[in-house]
């Protein structure tokens, strides 16, 4: 059932006035009701995954649990001496690692083979036919469940936050299964942690209409994003991307930042959509988008695109990996052995340009079982890894050439340095392959005369790309008043009645009228993963 | 604590860390400094700062840290 059928606009209707209805106690069991019925709606053959995810990791939660509370009683014990106590820490540390993992590899073991088998499959016959070899291993017909990675994800981080203690683990597995499963978020996320978000799935809420009203508005902008720039930009890019040795010089440009705003215009809009539809039952989730498009690093664009994957990353990979005592005997390996002042600085950023490597490593295999995948993730890995190491030397030229990084020519400037490291990116994203892609990045070096007319037809019509282009500048607008601050719902709430309900009919009357409606419509990108 | 400010003034010198109480939520402190810090903190106070630890409310000025080491050492 997608977010933008009539289906699934009753099904949240009716799902929302028996919210309000129905004795506040009963809301999170309604919740998950709803839940399991939106997935047995929308992919009710691979549900079995979900429940076996949520059964092991709830489980893992309670032995986590479990395994502390025996600990805590055994060193409240009389005369224990120093060596027992430590000695029952390392036991239950021991034990509470081997939950983890275990956790870990049914989780993520699901996952890899559901999405990762068959491209593993076609890897190792291609190298036996490299060798010579007749033999082929058969791929297996398999059905992606839907949210796999973003409920694979969501619950893991459960399990670590047990294991760290930063949570006590969910008693009732009714409750914990509404966690894993709550129906607005578990198509495209935003991945929800546990202690933002299961209080408030028990906390009861009272009918507010400004509630209401801040949900509509917020899945309207989402509308607008969806329908008046991204499916309407994606004519160009999929025009470009299905027909890599046909389009040259500026035209596969058109065609990227097209993708560009497909992309953005699906992804941020979907996600407008999903937090719109959970504010109307007084759930906030996560943001996921910050202006991405306003940051002055790749550092800082994975710090405001996808947020909660990013700071997923963080968490679990970044921090646990770099601080880890191999990365630390590495740093001070490499310490012991530099001389100079860079050579200390490398055995410093060493650990943490491998962990950067890492975390896009994982960040590519999990936008999809592909290589182009696999090289967009280390592209930006690779960007990162060097400005870590590039640092110093950049402070140095600031220092001889006397420019001031704060200065806002500098500053506009790393703006669209940014825009364009990050456009690159897209040819890997988009591209069928990773051959198609560099053959359109060859293709975007070919000289090819400028024509508005040729421009007009990529676009289907001269009216659609006006209306891409105004779209793109009402985004621009509001991304620039948040950018600034100005809370965009919070200041229209305080406007006149007439200036509200002007704009609420102008929103959805130019989904409705101007909104791009092909039979490719209506699916959203991350939903796929 | 004057340990601890020369750690934070090696790391950024530009920060009045006696007043500062906001580096994490203002992204004054990037996860290089945060790994950088952990490591001289670490090992000047011999602790063990563990991801666990890593959290604004433990990062966000000076005072807080000295806090996590006092706490770690215990």
């Amino acid at each position: 059932m997608s977010l933008v059928s009539t289906g699934f606009l009753v099904f949240l209707l009716v799902g929302v006035i028996v919210y309000y209805l129905i004795p506040k106690k009963a809301q999170w069991a309604w919740l998950l009701i709803l839940s399991y019925a939106y997935y047995l709606c929308s992919g009710y053959k691979t549900i079995i995954f979900m429940i076996l995810t949520t059964c092991v990791t709830y489980s893992a939660g309670r032995l986590l649990q479990y395994s502390e509370e025996k600990l805590d009683n055994n060193l409240k014990q009389e005369d224990l001496s120093r060596e027992d106590k430590k000695a029952f820490k390392e036991k239950n540390k021991a034990f509470k690692k081997k939950i983890v993992l275990a956790a870990l590899l049914l989780v993520f073991g699901i996952l890899a083979v559901i999405k990762y088998y068959n491209f593993a499959i076609e890897n190792i016959n291609s190298i036996i036919k490299a060798f010579g070899g007749n033999g082929r291993i058969s791929a297996l017909k398999l059905l992606l469940p839907l949210g796999i990675s973003f409920y694979s994800f969501q619950s893991i981080s459960y399990v670590i936050d047990v294991y760290r203690g930063k949570v006590k683990a969910c008693s009732n597995i009714f409750k914990y299964a509404l966690f894993v499963s709550y129906f607005p978020q578990i198509t495209q996320g935003p991945i929800g942690r546990y202690d933002r978000l299961a209080p408030q799935f028990f906390e009861e809420h009272k009918y507010d209409l400004v509630v209401i009203q801040h949900g509509l508005q917020r899945m309207a902008w989402g509308l607008f994003k969806k329908f008046i720039i991204a499916d309407r930009a994606g004519v160009v890019a999929n025009l470009v991307f299905n027909n890599p040795g046909q389009y040259h010089g500026i035209y596969v440009i058109i065609g990227v930042l097209g993708y560009c705003a497909q992309l953005y215009g699906d992804f941020a809009g979907g996600i407008d959509m999903v937090m719109g539809a959970s504010e109307m039952f007084g759930i906030q989730l996560d943001d996921n988008f910050r202006q991405p498009f306003f940051s002055h690093s790749i550092g800082e664009f994975w710090r405001r695109w996808h947020i909660t994957l990013g700071t997923w990353m963080k968490d679990y990979v970044f921090y646990p990996f770099s601080l880890s005592k191999a990365m630390n005997k590495l740093g001070k390996f490499f310490k012991k052995h530099s001389k100079t002042r860079f050579g200390k600085y490398m055995a410093k950023a060493l650990p943490i340009c491998l962990a950067d490597l890492l975390i896009f490593f994982i960040v590519g295999v999990w936008h999809g079982a592909a290589w182009k995948y696999i090289v967009y993730g280390m592209y930006n890995g690779i960007i990162m890894s060097f400005s870590s190491i590039m640092a110093p030397v950049y402070e140095k030229m600031f220092k001889i050439t006397h420019i001031n990084k704060n200065a806002r020519w500098y500053r506009a400037w790393q703006i669209v340095r940014t825009f364009i490291l990050v456009n690159i990116s897209w040819y890997f994203d988009d591209a069928a392959t990773l051959t198609d892609a560099f053959r359109l990045m060859g293709n975007t070096f070919k000289h090819a005369a400028f024509s508005m007319d040729a421009v007009i037809k990529m676009f289907g019509s001269e009216v659609d790309l006006i209306i891409v282009l105004a779209g793109c500048v009402v985004w621009l607008i509001i991304s620039i008043l948040k950018e600034k601050g100005i809370a965009i719902r919070a200041s229209l709430d305080k406007k006149p009645l007439i200036i509200r309900w002007a704009v609420y009919i102008l929103l959805v009357m130019s989904v409705a009228t101007v909104g791009y409606i092909s039979s490719t419509s209506g699916g959203f990108m991350y939903a796929q993963f | 604590m004057d340990q601890l400010l020369d750690i934070l003034n090696e790391i950024n010198s530009d920060v009045d860390y006696e007043i500062c109480d906001t580096l994490i939520d203002d992204g004054i402190f990037s996860s290089f400094d945060i790994v950088s810090l952990v490591g001289e903190l670490n090992d000047a106070f011999d602790i063990d700062i563990t991801p666990v630890d890593i959290v604004p409310e433990n990062f966000n000025s000076a005072e807080a840290m000295w806090e996590m080491i006092q706490r770690l050492q215990d």
